[in-house]
This record gives structure tokens, sequence and C-alpha cells, in this order.
């Protein structure tokens, strides 16, 4: 019988700066977490605490993991303490995942914003590793300002593909920063693609006023409720379904969700808050 | 079969001192002697006490002994533990059975709870006498175990009429056999039996009247918030009716661990305060008591029912006995089914 409260640890390798607030953990678990893009795994500093987090690798290597974690109280600042070196430990995977098989073939939308981007990243680069499969990418990130844009190195290489764009916009550009791209809300860059929403999935995920905003946006350019997806962030505590702390109605945001259609949810109560 | 009282008691006794290599029993035991209004605890059995197994519910729920308050669940030993557990009511086992959708038959199986469940013989009984809470009768329950039970007493006379529940009661019945005088039963013994359960029901369906509501849930969310406000304006957030409720189980995870080792240790929280549902950043979705309040009763009859198939609640009445604001569950309940019936 496994136990769910089983704590897989793991060795931190590399800490990245993503952005003033945000922090990329390398890390190596002692035993490999196979995972499924979308799922989440409880990330736990001894003695401390833990919290749910979503892996932002591909869910191809399953020995050698990242986390993308934005400080935002006591446990994150915590995270963010960690250097290389350091042990953590790891429970999960839990969750649904993002059914790839119902994306092949499409032309895919994927929207986020802020520390959204993790899941997203995770997605996007298991995506990429059978590109081919996929009929187009599209990838539309937010950020507040352009400090604020996380994985920057990447962005070369992952605008490279044939079949995928990464398109990118701030909400802003104070004085003194730089930024070539564009600037508006993130949901406003719909406007400037050429969309193409029959039958076709759109993935958001991101701080809830732009997941709440972001669907409406996408439901009245044509997207199907039943082909929008969307990363329910609720209190998590035990990751399976036993605590009862992230009940959406008669759904588990850790169980049914965290990766829930805006068709199943849409109903439910507080789905935004 | 038939047993006499006083031998069965004698029985526990050597149970309890370690026969059959159980190591306790654990036993209903009025909580104090002087008190007009009896009220009981679950406790080890001890020689000198007196029983009482037809009386109503503990006070505390059964929970506390297959869920603790506080418990470590990584990594786990083997409690290497047997024990009989006596005088559970239906309620109770209820309050087991829907533990054990949660912790077992979810999916993912919570190990200190299975360990309890599989080291634990429940030896149920039949409640002749009631509580002024009880309200087992509007959930769709009865004064007296169905199933869910190992073995169950009722009291007939000086004897206890013992129902077999379970084919893992058998070693005990064995045993039982061995010691004491069993006789079989005749029909005119459940005929007694019946005709006194069919006489507590109608008691507690006279009792609980003016509390009867449709038993019909599925519009209680569309009930507007103003009737929540007036049925919780009492209310002050306390937690105690979440933390005794036998079928609540909202648990926290705390980090224990040492520099050498992993260890999670889960205890009870509770949906009624603030921080439970708070997310990163202070955001919650239920900042006001009216709504933390009204999450208790959709979690019974609405979200619970999704998840299970039936009602989140086991009609004990703790919740309304222990409550600060005294706020009867009963009448908050009748009151907004009645109001989710207008609004429909
Ligand atoms: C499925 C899922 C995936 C997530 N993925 C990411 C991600 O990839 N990157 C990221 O930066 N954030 C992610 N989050 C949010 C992240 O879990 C919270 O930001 C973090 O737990 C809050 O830390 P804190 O320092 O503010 O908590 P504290 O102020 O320390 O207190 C909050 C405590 O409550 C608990 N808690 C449980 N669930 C939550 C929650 N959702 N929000 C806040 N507290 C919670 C934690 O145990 C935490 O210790 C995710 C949340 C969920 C539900
Ligand atoms: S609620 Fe019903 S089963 Fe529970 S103690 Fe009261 S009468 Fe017995
Ligand atoms: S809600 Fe109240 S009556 Fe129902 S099971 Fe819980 S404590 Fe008992
Ligand atoms: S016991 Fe009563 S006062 Fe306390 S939280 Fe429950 S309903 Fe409110
Ligand atoms: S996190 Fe515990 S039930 Fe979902």
């Amino acid at each position: 019988m496994q136990n769910p409260y089983e704590v897989i640890p793991a060795d931190v390798y590399e800490v990245i700066q993503e952005s003033p607030l945000i922090r990329t953990l390398r890390f190596k678990p002692k035993k490999p977490i196979t995972f499924k893009t979308g799922q989440f795994i409880e990330v736990g500093i001894p003695g401390i605490g833990e919290g749910p987090f979503t892996p932002s690798s591909s869910h191809y290597i399953v020995d050698d993991m990242d986390v993308t974690i934005m400080k935002t109280g006591f446990l994150t600042e915590q995270v963010h303490k960690l250097h290389a070196g350091a042990t953590i430990g790891i429970r999960g995977p839990f969750g649904s995942n993002y059914p790839l098989e119902k994306f092949k073939g499409k032309d895919v939308l994927i929207l986020g914003g802020g520390c959204g981007l993790a899941p997203l990243r995770s997605l996007f680069l298991t995506m990429l590793h059978d590109n081919k499969d996929y009929n187009s990418i599209t990838f539309l990130a937010g950020a507040k300002t352009p400090k604020d844009c996380i994985y920057k190195d990447e962005v070369s290489e992952w605008r490279k593909y044939d079949n995928v764009r990464f398109i990118r916009a701030v909400d802003e550009v104070p004085p003194g920063e730089q930024w070539a791209e564009d600037v508006c809300l993130v949901t406003k860059l719909l406007q400037k693609i050429n969309m193409k929403p029959d039958g076709n999935p759109a993935i958001v995920c991101g701080p809830p006023v732009m997941m709440k905003f972001g669907t409406f946006d996408l439901l009245k350019y044509g997207y199907k409720e039943e082909n929008l997806y969307l990363s329910m962030e609720k209190k998590m505590y035990c990751g399976f379904g036993q605590c009862r702390h992230c009940v959406i109605g008669g759904y588990y945001a850790c169980k049914d969700g965290p990766v829930f259609t805006y068709d199943q949810i849409k109903n439910e109560e507080a789905i935004w808050d | 079969m038939i047993v006499n009282k006083n031998d069965f008691h004698s029985f526990l006794k050597k149970v309890n001192n370690g026969l059959g290599n159980i190591n306790e029993v654990i036993v209903p035991y009025r909580a104090r002697s002087d008190d007009e209004n009896p009220s009981f605890h679950f406790q080890r059995f001890e020689e000198n006490k007196i029983l009482f197994l037809d009386f109503f519910r503990t006070i505390d729920p059964i929970k506390i002994l297959f869920y603790l308050f506080r418990e470590k669940v990584y990594p786990i030993k083997n409690k290497n533990l047997k024990r009989v557990i006596v005088g559970v009511k239906a309620c109770d086992l209820k309050a087991l059975h829907l533990l054990d959708k949660a912790m077992l038959q979810s999916g993912f199986v919570d190990p200190a709870y299975k360990q309890w469940r599989d080291n634990s013989l429940i030896i149920s009984s039949d409640c002749d006498y009631l509580h002024e809470t009880c309200s087992c009768n509007l959930v769709n329950g009865h004064p007296f175990p169905e199933n869910g039970f190992d073995l169950n007493l009722s009291v007939i006379g000086g004897n206890y009429f013992i129902q077999i529940g379970s084919e893992r009661s058998q070693e005990f019945v064995e045993l039982m056999k061995k010691e004491i005088t069993v006789a079989n039963s005749t029909v005119s013994d459940i005929e007694i039996v019946k005709a006194n359960r069919e006489k507590v029901f109608n008691r507690l369906i006279e009792k609980n009247n003016n509390l009867t509501h449709s038993g019909d849930f599925s519009e209680i969310r569309k009930v507007e918030h103003k009737s929540w406000e007036e049925v919780s304006e009492a209310c002050i957030g306390c937690g105690a009716c979440t933390n005794i409720c036998p079928s609540c189980y909202c648990l926290i995870l705390n980090d224990e661990s040492t520099d050498k080792d992993f260890i999670k240790v889960r205890s009870y929280d509770s949906c009624q305060w603030y921080g439970y549902a708070r997310v990163a950043g202070g955001g919650t979705p239920r900042p006001k008591m009216t709504e933390r309040f009204r999450n208790r009763y959709l979690c019974k009859f609405d979200y619970m029912y999704k998840n299970f198939g039936e009602f989140g609640c086991t009609g004990c009445g703790r919740c309304t006995e222990a409550c600060a604001a005294k706020i009867d569950f009963r009448q908050v309940v009748k009151n907004v089914s009645s109001v989710a019936q207008e609004v429909n």
C-alpha cells in the first residue's frame, strides 16, 4: 500500500532568479517522480512546511525537475532562501493533467501570466518535445513589467520552431526599462493573433483576475466551454481529496483538478476567488 | 445469540486483560455520575464501573478513536494493537462509513486511519434512551445499527441479544463461546427487539416532529444570503461544531521534520475559521462568517452528497449540544430547506 504522505527527498542543484519575486528551483528527486504535465506536487522544506506547486519542466524528464515559485508569504519566503545543495521533500504527483491526446492535430492556444506561467512552461516544453503532433502552438505570456518577465533566457530557443509562436506583453514599461515587444494586458494579445477557436483548445493559467477575464474573452471569441482548460488554485493540504480544503462544490481541486474545463466548473461558486 | 449481561461483562474484563491477544476494550462510561442529565465518554474498560450500552451516543465523536486529533501519517509504524470498542451507536457507525469513503475508498488510503480500522472490532448497540439533540431519523438513519458493525447488542431485560454483522467477528464469537454461556435466540427474542426498536424510533420521530424537513437539498445553494445571515447571526465562529462532528474530517498537515527525517503530522482544522481556505496573498473565498457558516451546511448536504452519494450528517446532534451560540443545527436545516423549497 502506497502512503500518499510519503516524502521523497530531493537535492536542489540550481536556483535561478527569474524576476524580483520569482525563482526557479532545479532539483533531482532521490526517486524518479513520474508526472503528467498539469499535475502538481507538494514541495516541502523540512521543519517549515509544504505547499502545492506545479512542476515547470517537461514531463518527459522525471529525475530532474523544475519548480517556479513566487514569493507571496512565509513558506515561499523560506523557499526563496534555499541554495544549491539544499534538501527538499516532494510528495505527489497529484491531480489531473492536460489532456495532450485531445490537443494533437489542433491549433493550441496557451494564455498565462505571472506565476501561472509555471505549469504552462511544463505544458509548452512537453508539447515542444513532439511539436509536429500539433498543428500550431501559440503561447501568450504576460507580466507586469519587463523586469517581471520570467524564463528570459529560453525565449529565443522557443521562437525557433516553425509551428510555434511565443508572444509576450507587459502591462507597463517603467522609466528606465527597455522593452521592444507588446505593451498591453496579455488578454489584449488575443485581438492581435489570428485565432481559430473552432474546436481548438485554449489553456489558461494565471492570477485569478487574469483567468477570469481571459476566460470570458476566449468565450467571446468563440472558444467552446469544453475546450477551455483552467488550472484552479485553491488552498491545499493533502493533495489527494482528504483534507477538503480545496473543495469546489462537489469537486476537489486537488483530485478532480487542478486542470478543469470551464464547462465542468462554470456553475460552481467562488471559482475565481 | 443471547448472553447474560453479567457474563458478558466478565468476558469483557478478561478480554481487556489480554484474552484473545486483544490489548484493550473501550466502552462508554458516564462522564459524571452525579449529573442529572447523563453524558458519556469512551474510556478504557474498568472492572467496577457500570456499563450503559442502551443510552445515546457519547459526547466525543467516534472519530477520536480512529482519526485522532493529532496523528503522525509519515513515516508510519505498525501499531500492533488489537482493540474492541463496545457501545458504538448507529449514528457513529454512519460516521465511520463516511470516513471509510473518504480515507479508504477514495483512491488514496490514509495509512493511520486504516490501521485503527483494521485493528478494531466494533460492537455496537441499540439506543433505548435518547438525547435531547438526537436526530438520526432526520437524515435517513435509525436509532439502531443496521450495518457497519462486527457485533450488535440489543438489551432484553438482563440479557443481550447479539447479532453478527461481519465475518471477522467469528473469532471473537468463538472466544466468547468458550468463556461464557451463549444461548440461541428464539423467534420471540427477535420480536421483542423489533418491537422495542420500533417504539424508540417512534419516540424519536415524535420528538423531532417540529424539526422535520423535506429531505430534498438539491436547491440549497439557491437560498439567498439574507436567509443565511438570519440563521447565522449568533455564530461566533469558534469551530466547536466541526471539531466535535463525527463526520467532519478536514485536516491540517504539519511538517515536523528533523534534520534527519521527514515527518508529517495531521490535525483537525475547521472550515469555520477564517484562515481555513486562505490562499497566496491572503485571499479567501469565504471572508464572512455567514459564508463559512453556510459552507458547513452545504458541505454536509450538497458537496458530500455529491462526493459520497449520501448526506454528510449522521444526526448525532453533537454540534447542537456543543454550540457556544446555542444554535440548533436541526432548526437551521429545517429553515433553509424550507426556504430552498420556496425558491424552487
Ligand atoms: C495546484 C496548485 C499549483 C500551484 N503552482 C504554483 C506554482 O507553480 N508556482 C507558484 O509560485 N505558486 C503555485 N501555487 C500557489 C502556491 O501554492 C502558493 O502561492 C503558496 O503555497 C503560498 O505560499 P505562502 O508563502 O504565501 O504561504 P504561507 O503564508 O506560508 O501560508 C500558506 C500555507 O498554506 C498552505 N497552502 C496550501 N495551498 C495554498 C495555496 N494555494 N495558496 C496559499 N497557501 C496555500 C501552504 O501549506 C502554506 O504553507 C499553486 C497552487 C496550487 C493550488
Ligand atoms: S442520533 Fe440516533 S443513533 Fe445516534 S445516539 Fe441518538 S438515537 Fe442513537
Ligand atoms: S453536523 Fe452535527 S448532527 Fe450532523 S453529524 Fe455533525 S455533529 Fe452530528
Ligand atoms: S459551534 Fe456554534 S458558534 Fe461555534 S462555529 Fe459552530 S455554529 Fe458557530
Ligand atoms: S488538497 Fe486536500 S482535499 Fe484537496
